[in-house]
């Protein structure tokens, strides 16, 4: 057999626009390079239904897709520019407003949709907590099932779960995986200090983690 | 306990796994500068099907059947296939103004008019010269199927060039 070379970029550009040209896709993705590292953007026709930091597996991330929304799941660097270049914009500071449609296809429950519908309520540069968020969707006693509602935000940083800390100090977990167990918790404070809302004195718990 | 199908994996995974070497099967079968073309059309054509297939297993062996398919329908449209007898009874093929070079591009033009399920058995032996158990493997069936259904192909040509 002949050893086979990989497949040029410019080959992978075409069919992956004539895929998306002739509407055969269910979500096409490609990745961004950011301040807050490598994002996978993941996205239907309706908007972007997922994002994931560099350290959740990729391929894991593009089954889930393709098993919960459809399996024409293609890479485009086209058809995702529009949401690749908002979010860059935003986490490079240029924009402070970052407008990209959601689709919040990948959300498991109505009571997880209902919290992340709540994070609306919390715009840039302010801060809520699990138990304040709880109350304000109207469920007061479902704190710890609105951190674990978070924690599986398909769509981080456009929903804002970032903006939600635990009422005991500290920036509390990010990312809702094994994986994210460090590097989330720094995304998370990168982002509130990009939003200016980083708590007083937080920098001194670093090392902590959480 | 009951088998769970094993669930369809995202489309370009398929694409970054086997598009190499379905590249090199359209290569052979249709030519360098027709290849990509094949590929193309065979992995919009696999995508558009892609959301009835039912399990995610022979997936590669379903890829090959298509590209060849493509390539066969990329020769017949090329015009190659006016050049076929119509029926049993005219001229076997001889293009007079066929190029040495274009000797596989008339094996596929020929192979084309085989019933689906045959030509690409056919093609892996004779084109691709395979052994019955890899061509078996391409196409998710028995080595003793691969057999029977190159021997099928022949039989076809015979009877449509030899009557």
């Amino acid at each position: 057999m002949t050893p086979a070379a990989p497949l040029s970029p410019a080959f992978l550009d075409r069919l992956a626009t004539a895929a998306v040209g002739e509407g055969l896709t269910d979500a096409v993705y490609a990745s961004v390079s950011t301040p807050v590292g490598r994002l996978l953007v993941v996205q239907t026709a309706h908007g972007v239904c997922r994002i994931a930091f560099a350290f959740e597996p990729e391929d894991r991330i593009l089954a889930d897709v393709a098993a919960r929304i459809g399996p024409r799941v293609v890479a485009s660097r086209d058809a995702t520019a529009a949401a690749r270049d908002a979010l860059a914009a935003y986490l490079e500071g240029e924009d402070t407003e970052l407008d990209v449609p959601v689709d919040l296809a990948l959300v498991r429950t109505p009571f997880q949709r209902t919290v992340l519908e709540g994070l609306r309520r919390v715009p840039r540069g302010s801060v809520t907590t699990y138990g304040e968020l709880a109350v304000a969707i109207g469920r007061p006693k479902a704190t710890r099932a609105t951190g674990t509602a978070l924690g599986r935000n398909p769509v981080p940083i456009v929903v804002p779960c970032h903006r939600v800390l635990p009422r005991g100090g500290g920036v509390g977990g990010y990312g809702g995986s094994v994986g994210s167990y460090l590097a989330g918790p720094r995304v998370k404070r990168a982002l509130l200090e990009l939003e200016g809302a980083l708590p007083a004195g937080d920098q001194l718990n670093f090392a902590n983690g959480s | 306990m009951h088998v769970v199908a094993q669930p369809l994996p995202p489309f370009w995974s398929l694409v970054e796994a086997h598009g190499p070497e379905l590249l090199g099967h359209a290569r052979r079968l249709a030519g360098p500068t027709e290849a990509e073309d094949v590929l193309q059309e065979a992995f919009l054509r696999a995508l558009r099907a892609y959301p009835r297939l039912r399990h995610g297993e022979h997936l590669r062996a379903w890829l090959y059947r298509i590209t060849t398919n493509v390539a066969f329908d990329h020769a017949a449209r090329n015009g190659r296939r006016r050049e076929l007898p119509l029926d049993a009874a005219s001229e076997p093929v001889a293009p007079p103004d066929r190029a040495p070079a274009a000797e596989d591009d008339a094996f596929a033009a020929l192979i084309g008019t085989l019933p689906e399920g045959t030509r690409e058995a056919l093609a892996l032996r004779f084109v691709d010269d395979l052994p019955y158990d890899q061509i078996a493997r391409r196409l998710g069936c028995s080595p003793a199927a691969a057999r029977q259904r190159v021997s099928t192909a022949v039989r076809t040509l015979r009877g449509t060039l030899a009557p």
